[in-house]
């Protein structure tokens, strides 16, 4: 297991040549610079600004760009290597699979985790400094739940990695998976909704499915402490469950992230065409 | 204005026991001594030997008496003209049932008390305070531990002023009013806290005043019901179920006041209900789940409801009004980042409303428009149109969505398919391009500038450290690993 680390410190180190991961993360800090200066406009006026809007703007921005950017690294991880022929090298080397496999997902999850930082970083001394932020405790617990958001995207992108042998292939399956996550889902959902006029129980338990509704439901929970601004699905959700959803949420969170990691690397163990 | 102008002359200030004072502490400081009331005090001033009560009864009508520090059995019943001053915070210590002082003659004051330990019978409205006299004043007290906390019962003319009101830890349903006006026209309610109860109400209590109050945690922050001209300013209604609710009435103004963070189901800053001749003007509306809520207001004919220069920011909704909503004026108000801007609870529009006044509209802050002459109004006019939005009005379930890219998604599609564009709910024709100047209201806090900045600084910190440790490659493994892709294809293609 000591091969672990230097195999994360390498992956950490190959996101910083990753262009992909470059770019996003240069526009998840321009976008999140962008969305709290916007917001500051807004403190101007009222004399303060609500940290309210201005997470939910975050959230939204979140919900857009952090499984774009762990779907395509994820993706790429282990396609690409391969299609390179540089992880049959590396396991060509004293080094089982089961520690190659952590210790890639180890760095790329700890390349996230520095991007998330130096966003949220960046934003929050903005905001700071204009008195636009609210409650530092709020503002931990959004970044701590877009890092396990990340954590879900990036299962997802090494199962979908661990499937496809061609890096391009596999970056394709990834944005189309967050096409489907982002948008396709929930538009769906809504349709079906308003066709088949679903009960609120039935609409939030589908809705659950999607591991970023996931998401945004427990970073309102956290911030607001309520779900009302969902509307009914939401005080639904609040009188039926109470505090439990929290537990319920880091469930279904902490299932998304162990789940397509797991299969991923079960695949990954049983390829022998490298 | 209704303050009772009390007759000094004729009043005979009788001093109670300066030995009993001394032998209390007089020294004491006064902080410690409200603390000591907290802590159950034996049964201490009866006054040497005569009780409480028995002094009130032994007085003359329009006599001041002046009450030292000390624990006094409830419950107490004024039946005459007299002014109650506690000295050092006496408590009336009520035993848990029914009312604790009991006022039932005009002309009384009493001031400077702590009452505490009423019943819990929602039937008999056990209160702290209950007065069924005119001219009751009531300040300066602190009411705790009590089911109903100030119960004005016919009194006219009264006024509660400065007292500290705090209900029962009960769950809300079993909570009392914290203060209660009933039949009570041409109360002054002023400058009181209020916590943890459930209603301010004023029932047919008309012409009545409430000025600088600050109700918070209750369901109700202030509810009017079958009352006529009031004028409610300069008050925080912070985290109830509704900031201010008003029901069957006509002629309120309500000026700069502050309604935060009023939010559950249906939570509201402020609800009108059938309220007619409605003012409001320099309010700060800012973070309830929805600003303000309109159901058939005005309901007089001839009658407005006129929105004036208030802030309406980070609501949930801006304004939810309901379609049978009309004759709104709305002039120079700011909609600042509202969820959604207005509801048409319901569905349907909101054109029978005037969306500006004599050429000026309001400050929208996702308007799009332009303005080409410079005259600080957008040339374009501002409409609410979201396909989302409307989608919410009919499907309120579907608020799940919100904040979803989806839901964006939607409107885009609706902005570049004009077809699916929905029919516009509302629209001032306009706008104005920079946001008006808002009165003073209370209770503005700045949020903690320094916690903030250490958190994110530590973000950015961690950030480092995570890339520093990948740009350190451990090199005592340096043959094993490639130093990354390219290296290792070169050595590959070797």
């Amino acid at each position: 297991m000591k091969i672990v680390w230097p195999i994360a410190q390498k992956e950490l180190r190959d996101a910083l040549h990753n262009r992909w991961f470059l770019l996003y993360t240069i526009a998840f800090i321009g976008l999140s610079l962008a969305l709290s200066y916007m917001s500051l406009a807004g403190a101007g006026i009222a004399g303060f600004a609500g940290f309210g809007r201005t997470a939910a703007s975050l959230i939204n921005l979140v919900l857009l760009i952090i499984p774009l950017m762990a779907l395509t690294v994820g993706a790429q991880s282990l396609a690409q290597e391969q299609e390179q022929g540089t992880l049959a090298y590396l396991l060509a080397q004293p080094v089982t699979r089961i520690e190659v496999f952590a210790g890639k997902y180890l760095g790329l999850a700890l390349s996230l985790l520095a991007s998330l930082g130096l966003g949220f970083g960046i934003a929050g001394v903005v905001l700071a400094l204009a008195s636009g932020a609210g409650s530092p405790l709020a503002y931990v617990s959004l970044v701590w739940q877009t890092f396990l958001l990340s954590l879900t995207m990036l299962s997802v992108g090494f199962l979908v990695s661990a499937l496809t042998k061609r890096s391009g292939v596999a970056i394709g399956i990834g944005l189309f998976l967050w096409l489907t996550f982002v948008f396709l889902g929930d538009l769906g959902l809504m349709g079906t909704a308003i066709t088949m006029r679903l009960p609120v129980e039935q609409l939030l338990w589908l809705s659950l499915l999607n591991p970023l509704q996931v998401f945004k439901m427990a970073s309102i929970l956290d911030i607001n402490a309520t779900l009302d601004l969902l509307g009914p699905a939401g005080i639904y959700a609040m009188q039926e469950y109470g505090e439990q959803l929290r537990g319920v949420f880091l469930a279904l969170t902490a299932f998304w992230i162990v789940v397509p990691a797991l299969a991923a690397y079960v695949r990954f163990h049983l390829r022998g065409d490298l | 204005m209704q303050t009772k102008a009390f007759n000094r002359a004729r009043t005979a200030t009788i001093l109670l026991l300066v030995s009993l004072f001394l032998s209390l502490g007089q020294t004491l400081p006064l902080q410690a001594q409200a603390d000591a009331t907290s802590t159950a005090l034996p049964e201490t001033t009866q006054c040497g030997h005569v009780s409480l009560q028995a002094m009130i009864d032994a007085a003359a009508p329009g006599d001041t008496l002046v009450i030292p520090a000390g624990t006094y059995h409830a419950p107490l019943l004024i039946d005459k003209p007299l002014t109650l001053e506690g000295q050092a915070w006496p408590v009336i210590q009520g035993d848990g049932s029914g009312d604790v002082i009991l006022i039932e003659a005009p002309d009384v004051t009493v001031r400077g008390f702590v009452v505490r330990g009423t019943g819990i019978s929602l039937d008999r409205e056990d209160a702290g305070i209950r007065s069924t006299g005119a001219n009751t004043v009531l300040e300066n007290n602190r009411v705790e531990d009590a089911l109903f906390g100030i119960y004005l019962q016919q009194a006219a003319d009264s006024v509660v002023r400065g007292n500290t009101i705090r209900g029962m830890d009960l769950p809300i349903s079993r909570r009392g009013d914290g203060l209660k006006v009933f039949y009570s026209p041409r109360t002054l309610i002023e400058a009181n806290v209020m916590r943890d109860t459930r209603d301010a109400i004023l029932w047919y209590s008309s012409y009545s005043i409430v000025r600088d109050n600050d109700f918070a945690n209750g369901r109700y922050g202030l509810h009017m019901m079958q009352s006529d001209h009031h004028l409610i300013e300069h008050n925080i209604f912070r985290d109830n179920s509704v900031g201010i609710y008003v029901m069957y009435g006509n002629v309120f103004e309500m000026r700069q006041n502050l309604l935060d963070s009023n939010r559950g189901p249906s939570g509201y800053g402020i609800g009108l209900k059938e309220a007619s001749d409605v003012l409001l003007e320099g309010n700060r509306i800012v973070n309830n789940r929805a600003g303000v809520y309109s159901d058939a207001s005005p309901l007089q004919p001839e009658t407005t409801v006129t929105y004036r220069n208030n802030l309406f920011a980070y609501n949930e909704i801006g304004l939810e009004l309901l379609a049978n909503t009309q004759r709104n004026r709305f002039q120079d108000n700011i909609m600042l980042d509202n969820g959604e801007q207005v509801n048409v609870a319901g569905g349907g529009d909101l054109m029978r409303n005037e969306w500006a006044v004599d050429g000026r509209g309001n400050y929208w802050s996702d308007y799009a428009g332009f303005d080409a002459n410079g005259d600080a109004i957008g040339d374009l006019p501002y409409t609410s149109k979201s396909l989302f939005d409307s989608l919410l009005g009919a499907r309120p379930e579907l608020r799940l969505f919100q904040l979803s890219p989806a839901s964006d998604a939607l409107d885009l599609a609706a902005k570049a398919f004009p077809l699916f564009a929905p029919q516009a709910r509302m629209s001032d024709p306009a706008p104005l391009t920079q946001p008006p100047a808002l009165p003073p209201a209370p209770g503005m806090e700045a949020p903690p500038v320094a916690a903030n900045l250490g958190v994110a600084l530590a973000m950015i910190l961690l950030a480092c450290g995570v890339l520093a440790a990948g740009l350190r490659l451990d090199r005592r493994l340096p043959r094993i690993l490639p130093r990354n892709s390219a290296a290792a294809t070169a050595t590959l293609s070797d």
